[in-house]
């Protein structure tokens, strides 16, 4: 693995010390503060250090007890890095047998907001059910549309399969409500 | 040698050579070997200090799991300083123990150790007799440490009081590395000096 980067930094800059400093430069700026090298697998910390993802990993392993920054010696885990992915270079080339790939990204899903506000049944509806002092309480029930609540978990979790099966529920238990007071 | 040691290593050196540091005359490295396991830094005495004028030579030992654990580095110069031991010239400082992290490099560490002379830690001491000294009679110990800058680290100012007295007990057969540090301990006192040297 060292020689395949190596064989990369020269490449770039011939002869090893040769080359333009501005270009010399440029590569500091993105050298492992480990190896010292052009970052392979590169993750960042939340502090802001760059990091190849072996070297980070043998560091974290090395002292699992007082897990630090090796810069700046700010509080850092292998969950709270983040890897950096250029262009060009999605596929794996090296891997490494005893070091772990780097954690992958965490993406969310952006808000879906429906294009009808106030209808159908959505992820904008929203049905309270409430029993008050009878027979008046009835009527505290209410059907909110479009109300701002709380974003819907995210599809595929356990919370989504949880919110969904509860709402059935109520909904329900609603409908038999109504048919009791009507038949009653 | 693990790769990434040797590697870093070399990096590391061309770096060292390029400083600011170096071409000030602060610190210096040369190899001791050709597989970049052994180093031999140097640093100046900082200005102000009674280290002032020495040059302190260090060993640098590099480990095959650097940079994930730190360089084991001593004393080659002797040195009278509550962190360095008079014996043996290890180091007590943070950083080359349970303090070190893996960006620090063979540059920071060696300034690291020359900020160490000029701020010494009395209260973690690595020497009690030279750290005692350093809180109880500090005027001594400035002259104790300047008088050995002055013999081991080539320093300028002699110290004429302690070189006779180092002298008399040459002249009584004893050894003058071990005649000076009986007198550096019991602060320059012949007599206790010389009680515990034939006891």
């Amino acid at each position: 693995m060292a020689e395949t980067s190596e064989a990369k930094a020269s490449a770039s800059a011939p002869g090893g010390d040769a080359g333009g400093e501005e270009e010399k430069r440029d590569e500091r700026m993105l050298e492992c503060n480990i190896c010292l090298d052009t970052a392979r697998d590169a993750v960042v910390s939340m502090c802001g250090h760059l990091f190849c993802w072996p070297c980070l990993h043998q560091w974290l392993e090395t002292r699992p007890s007082r897990q630090v920054c090796p810069v700046c010696k700010a509080a850092i885990s292998r969950e709270k890095v983040i890897p950096l992915y250029g262009r060009g270079n999605t596929k794996q080339e090296d891997p490494r047998n005893k070091v772990p790939p780097r954690p992958a990204g965490q993406r969310t899903e952006p808000e879906s907001n429906s294009g009808f506000p106030g209808f159908g049944f959505g992820e904008g509806f929203h049905m309270s059910f409430g029993i008050g002092a009878f027979p008046f309480g009835v009527f505290t029930s209410t059907f909110n549309f479009g109300d701002p609540r709380p974003s819907a978990a995210p599809r595929g979790t356990a919370q989504y399969e949880e919110e969904q099966f509860l709402s059935k529920i109520f909904l329900w238990v609603a409908i038999l409500f109504v048919l009791w007071l009507i038949f009653a | 040698m693990a790769n990434i040691a040797a590697k870093r290593i070399k990096r590391e050196f061309k770096e060292v050579m390029k400083s600011e540091e170096v071409a000030g005359g602060d610190i210096k490295l040369e190899l001791v070997n050709d597989c970049w396991t052994e180093l031999q830094g140097e640093i100046a005495g900082p200005p102000d200090t009674p280290y002032e004028g020495g040059t302190f030579l260090l060993e640098i030992k590099v480990p095959e799991t650097y940079p994930f654990n730190p360089p084991k580095i001593r004393f080659m110069t002797k040195i009278w300083h509550p962190n360095v031991s008079s014996a043996t010239g290890a180091i007590c400082l943070d950083i080359l123990k349970d303090q070190w992290a893996a960006a620090l490099t063979l540059r920071t560490v060696l300034l690291s150790i020359q900020a160490l002379l000029s701020a010494a830690e009395p209260n973690d001491p690595q020497d009690a007799v030279v750290a005692k000294q350093y809180r109880e009679n500090p005027q001594l110990f400035n002259m104790t440490a300047r008088h050995w800058t002055n013999i081991y680290a080539g320093g300028p100012t002699s110290v004429w009081e302690f070189n006779q007295k180092v002298q008399r007990l040459l002249d009584m057969g004893i050894d003058e590395h071990q005649a000076r540090v009986a007198l550096s301990t019991y602060d320059w006192e012949l007599e206790r000096a010389t009680e515990q040297l034939f006891c």
